[in-house]
């Protein structure tokens, strides 16, 4: 129990110690570009915290983020590199407001049908790629990339062609959904929605989901593939299995931006929500509570850094150099592992004839 | 220890201390090498063998410490500064390009006569010559994944010379020979010694060199505890306790009760390896209730692929494996599993454990669904399986959420045999169970085999170490190149065995008396 506690908290520090370095070495950057580190960090935190307002925007911001990031944990505990965050949320998206647009199914039943249809599009959408691996062998980086542009392509033509809303003025998007099926907001004039709530639970459940047979079994696939089926356990049929489960949350996670935020499709749905989910999910260690820890953490640094942008001369790339340091620490982490040198060491010892 | 006059050795290794941050690999070692002599460098796995051949070959830095070579002190800081001193290594791991001819192995990393030309033909001429001064044959162009382990091992050795190694250390020589090879090896040895040139054989067993060594030098936990001279009559006994500090059980007290019915029946198996090639070519054996049976044979002829295919692991091409009446080939391997067949694989860090997890998740591993409680893993049942393992089979850990990794092989293999004896299989298959444990650990896991044994599990026990053949098997059944080379009864003579090894097939052999 203590080993335990004391594991989580060598992970608590171990991320805070990361972001505090990226802070570091990205304040050293700003003053080369004449600015200076503290007034930028300060206009940040001000942009994320200072006022009910902008704290809102980091949690609109964060309910996207955090469960793509818990979609992509999944993959990432399998050992299964599923970088296709961003086709599988537009997929979701592009079922669900099919559905709803199309079917007209009373909102009561027509709700809980667009969601299910996002997890079904954003599970098959893994799921093929997962199938391709099994089938062919075919690297899942690869193809979940490739499957990426598919998608957002598939999208540009829905919302330029047969699903542009025909009482629109030609912008590259669908109708608007109507009003009983969007997720409702906390307070008028503000756009945080109850899809924080459905964050949360998922949370939750994803606590419960680790220490659930499928989650052993998923777990297990991640410590390789001969000791996974040396246990009785179908590879092929897991690896498929995984991608979909990591691509369902990817799609619900769509679902929430449309039916919270956006109310419709439109180009450029993601904006790079699947990179950064990547690295929420690795910040997290993988870990839900580490996940919604670190996916507020950088939704505070999205918005933070969009404020400090107007407010400063300092540009917002800075975010993305930030963001780019932490992957570089987290990577540099694992790399320079400590405690694994010592074991390296040990084990080799223990090889000596 | 009084002054070495340090001109009277080959190789003085003077208070040698290796440190692995906390850990001393070696903790003031002395170590001295007569010329023209064979010397024996025993000790249990991690007594710090290997390190200190390691320091000599001038792989490690020794913190402190003197080296001497031919009387001169040297800073040997790389092997290819230990090769210009004539000193040449062996690894237990061969180090050859597997696609390459012999020749062209020995002829990587060193200049050629010919300037930019290869000197592909003078170099086989010399070689060819060399292997004969040394009684050894080969042939130099051919490729080295067509050649036996054996074979291997004398390019090894060949480059070595070749090199002009005056001082040849061989790592662990003996475990992959069958005896008919090592008595080749042997020969080459005697030969190299009577040529004036200094042999240190690493090995954690010592029969198997004690009549070619002239003296031995035992290490435990770092440290050196002795330097005996021995000779054939020396007894294993007496070394064994220096090497492991305590008596040494060795003669098993093997129950001979009677085996019971055929459990297990292999017909006419064949299997495909990974590179797609007949890997069990018509493979046929029984395993019977209550009895240990040996399947003895030099490593790669097929008895991964067996214990594989045996498991629903890998695929069976034709022929059948029945468990009691039932046909098991090319079932999933949760069928076996659910069947009771338990298995000890080969490779324990790969397959057997899943590393990166804790102890108590490595116990159940094949039994997770049990141990839940709708659908979620039921933590307090685990834990209290986790003390039960540890206190039934010793196993040394801090806690059951340590990481399987962080326990040393022997505490490894005793988590795998927790688990796959959990149950009381009907039909344990054991690969090479003992491979890399030191001497406690290697004599509790043969226990453990004969107390399966005496719960009535038809155990298999697929091994390349002839000692642990003998000291277990009812039957000793022989494997070469994918097929039943004959079944001996259990305590037949050694070279017998080494012949069907090697692929004499039993019954030609019993036409021809």
């Amino acid at each position: 129990m203590l080993n335990k506690l004391t594991k989580n908290l060598n992970q608590i520090l171990l991320a805070v110690g990361t972001i505090i370095l990226a802070l570091i070495v990205g304040g050293v950057i700003i003053s080369f570009s004449g600015n200076s580190p503290l007034d930028a960090y300060f206009s940040m935190f001000n942009g994320a915290f200072g006022s009910k307002q902008r704290f809102m925007e980091v949690l609109v911001r964060m309910i996207p983020l955090v469960i793509m990031a818990l979609g992509t944990s999944v993959a990432f505990k399998a050992n299964l590199w599923n970088i296709g965050g961003d086709g599988q949320f537009i997929m979701g998206s592009i079922f669900a407001v099919f559905v709803t647009i199309y079917s007209g199914l009373p909102p009561v039943i027509g709700i809980p049908v667009s969601i299910l249809a996002a997890m079904l599009g954003g599970g098959l959408w893994a799921g093929l790629a997962g199938w391709l691996k099994v089938k062919f062998n075919a690297n899942e980086v690869i193809t979940t990339l490739m499957l990426n542009y598919i998608a957002v392509y598939f999208l540009s033509f829905l919302v330029y062609g047969p699903m542009m809303d025909p009482k629109g003025s030609k912008m590259p998007q669908t109708e608007i959904i109507p009003q009983a099926f969007r997720l409702p907001l906390f307070e008028s004039g503000n756009r945080l929605h109850m899809g924080i709530f459905l964050a949360l639970i998922i949370v939750i459940i994803m606590i419960f989901f680790w220490k659930s047979t499928v989650g052993f079994k998923i777990g297990l696939l991640g410590q390789g593939e001969k000791v996974t089926t040396y246990a009785g356990v179908s590879v092929k049929k897991m690896i498929v299995f995984t991608m979909i489960i990591s691509g369902l949350l990817a799609g619900i996670s769509g679902w929430t931006e449309i039916y919270g935020v956006q109310y419709r499709l439109l180009e450029g749905i993601t904006s790079g929500y699947g990179s950064m989910a990547i690295v929420i999910a690795l910040m997290g260690g993988l870990n839900p509570i580490g996940i919604l820890i670190s996916g507020f953490f950088f939704s505070a640094l999205l918005v933070g850094g969009a404020t400090m942008q107007r407010m400063t001369a300092i540009p917002f790339s800075i975010v993305d150099i930030v963001q780019g340091l932490i992957i570089i620490f987290i990577i540099a982490r694992t790399a320079v592992n400590f405690k694994e040198i010592k074991n390296k060491i040990v084990r080799r010892m223990g090889h000596v004839k | 220890m009084e002054e070495i006059k340090v001109n009277d050795y080959a190789v003085v290794m003077k208070n040698i201390v290796k440190e692995f941050y906390d850990v001393r690999a070696n903790d003031n070692v002395n170590f001295l090498v007569k010329n023209g002599s064979i010397h024996g460098l025993l000790g249990e796995n991690g007594a710090g063998k290997t390190t200190l051949m390691n320091v000599l070959y001038g792989l490690y830095h020794p913190e402190e410490g003197e080296i001497f070579i031919n009387g001169i002190k040297q800073d040997i800081h790389s092997p290819t500064k230990a090769i210009s001193l004539g000193i040449g290594m062996v690894h237990q791991h061969f180090m050859l390009a597997r696609p390459f001819t012999i020749v062209e192995n020995v002829m990587l990393g060193r200049k050629s006569r010919k300037g930019i030309l290869l000197d592909t033909k003078e170099t086989a001429k010399d070689l060819v010559a060399l292997a004969e001064k040394y009684k050894m044959k080969i042939d130099p162009y051919a490729k080295i994944w067509q050649l036996s382990v054996g074979e291997q091992q004398r390019v090894e050795i060949l480059t070595a010379l070749y090199q002009g190694a005056e001082v040849l250390i061989l790592d662990e020589p003996t475990a992959v020979l069958t005896p008919q090879e090592v008595d080749g090896l042997f020969v080459t040895l005697r030969e190299m010694k009577n040529d004036g040139k200094s042999i240190i054989l690493i090995t954690h067993k010592l029969e198997e060199i004690v009549c070619i060594v002239d003296e031995v030098t035992v290490l435990r936990d770092g440290a050196m505890i002795g330097n005996v001279e021995v000779d054939c009559n020396t007894t294993k006994a007496e070394l064994t306790k220096m090497m492991v500090g305590r008596d040494v059980l060795f003669n098993f007290e093997k129950s001979n009760s009677a085996a019971g019915e055929k459990k297990l029946t292999i017909k006419d198996l064949k299997v495909l390896n990974d590179k797609n090639f007949l890997a069990l070519d018509g493979f046929s054996l029984d395993v019977h209730a209550g009895e240990i049976i040996g399947l003895a044979g030099v490593d790669g002829n097929g008895q991964k692929e067996l214990c594989e295919a045996l498991t629903g692991i890998r695929t069976v091409e034709s022929g059948e494996v029945k468990l009691d009446t039932i046909n098991i080939e090319n079932k999933p391997p949760l069928f076996s599993i659910k069947k009771g067949i338990a298995h000890i694989p080969e490779d324990r860090h790969i397959t057997g454990l899943a590393l990166g997890w804790s102890l108590k998740k490595n116990l159940i591993l094949k039994t997770f669904k049990d141990n839940s409680k709708f659908g979620l893993i039921d933590e307090k049942k685990i834990e209290d399986r986790w003390e039960k393992a540890r206190v039934a089979y010793q196993i040394k850990a801090n806690s059951g959420d340590d990481s399987a990794r962080d326990l040393s092989g022997g505490n490894q293999q005793k988590v795998i045999l927790a688990r796959e004896l959990e149950n009381n299989p009907v039909i344990l298959i054991a690969n090479q169970p003992t491979r890399g444990l030191d001497i406690g650990a290697t004599e509790y896991v043969r226990q453990k085999l004969l107390d399966a044994k005496g719960d009535g599990a038809g155990v298999l026990l697929v091994s390349a170490d002839l000692e642990e053949i003998l000291q277990l098997s009812d039957r000793i059944a022989v494997i070469y190149d994918g097929k039943l080379m004959g079944i001996l009864p259990g305590g037949s003579d050694v070279k017998k065995i080494g012949e069907l090894m090697m692929g004499k097939k039993l019954e030609v052999e019993q036409n021809a008396k």
